[in-house]
């Protein structure tokens, strides 16, 4: 029996900024306000990818954020799930093939879940949360099987 | 040794103390046991989080005392700047300021005297 077990459903979120121009970023902080209070699930920020579960990450990826993306995506235990809010984290957005860009945010680390908009809508980001839930339920669910194997 | 020493405001035992310390302890292990062991060592995942930086040896990340007194230098750089240029290094500038400080406090004394 392991305590984590009990934390499973959960999800404790790393926002990480790769380049955003904060847009997506008030509206994920907005998902957090007692208008939609996403805390009441158990569903909160954490200030560390070592406590996650899940990443969010906002914004087109810049040159200097590349090998910092990269790491933070290490650091984030297993198993994990990346949530690209936005536009730009998408497919580049209006900063797409700009000379300071490395790209979207999936040509550096995989990505489960898309949210797009310029900015999206808190409730879009509250369904992009829910479906990496359930994409982390069946990683856990293939994990425990392979383990039982 | 063991006994029981008793204040004004309760009371200490040795005895007391030592099985809370090994009963809080087993609980902390216990507990700790039961957390995550699925991270994998020697990745990662188990050097610190420095907001997304990589993490540098021990020597250059050494925080030197000239660094944490920078503001206070800084403040006081009028009262520093003198002092730091009569430290020469050279033995015999020093040998000079006890001399002529030595004579000062002579003629003080002498005159006063």
């Amino acid at each position: 029996m392991k305590l984590n077990k009990y934390f499973e459903r959960s999800l404790w979120v790393f926002h990480l900024n790769t380049g955003s121009c904060n847009g997506c970023d008030i509206e994920i902080v907005a998902g957090l306000t007692p208008r939609y209070d996403l805390e009441r699930f158990g569903i909160k920020l954490v200030g560390s990818p070592k406590h996650a579960d899940v990443l969010l990450v906002t914004g087109p990826v810049t040159s200097k954020m590349l090998d910092r993306v990269k790491r933070v995506y290490e650091q984030t235990p297993d198993p994990k799930a990346v949530i690209v809010v936005g536009a730009c984290g998408t497919s580049g957005g209006v900063f797409y093939n700009s000379y300071n860009i490395s790209g979207s945010v999936d040509k550096v680390i995989p990505v489960d879940v898309y949210v797009p908009g310029c900015p999206p809508r808190p409730e879009a980001i509250i369904n992009g949360v829910l479906q990496a839930w359930i994409k982390l339920e069946n990683l856990r669910e293939s994990m425990k099987t392979a383990q039982a194997k | 040794m063991l006994g029981l020493l008793e204040t004004g405001s309760g009371f200490w035992s040795a005895i007391i103390w030592v099985l809370l310390v090994l009963v809080i302890g087993s609980m902390v292990i216990y507990i700790r046991n039961k957390g995550e062991d699925s991270y994998k060592k020697n990745t990662e995942q188990d050097k610190p989080f420095i907001s997304g930086n990589p993490e540098e040896n021990k020597e250059s990340s050494h925080l030197s005392a000239n660094h944490i007194y920078w503001g206070f230098t800084e403040a006081l750089k009028g009262y520093y700047n003198p002092l730091i240029k009569i430290h020469t290094g050279n033995i015999n500038d020093y040998s000079g300021w006890i001399i002529v400080i030595t004579v000062i406090i002579l003629i003080m004394v002498g005159v006063s005297g």
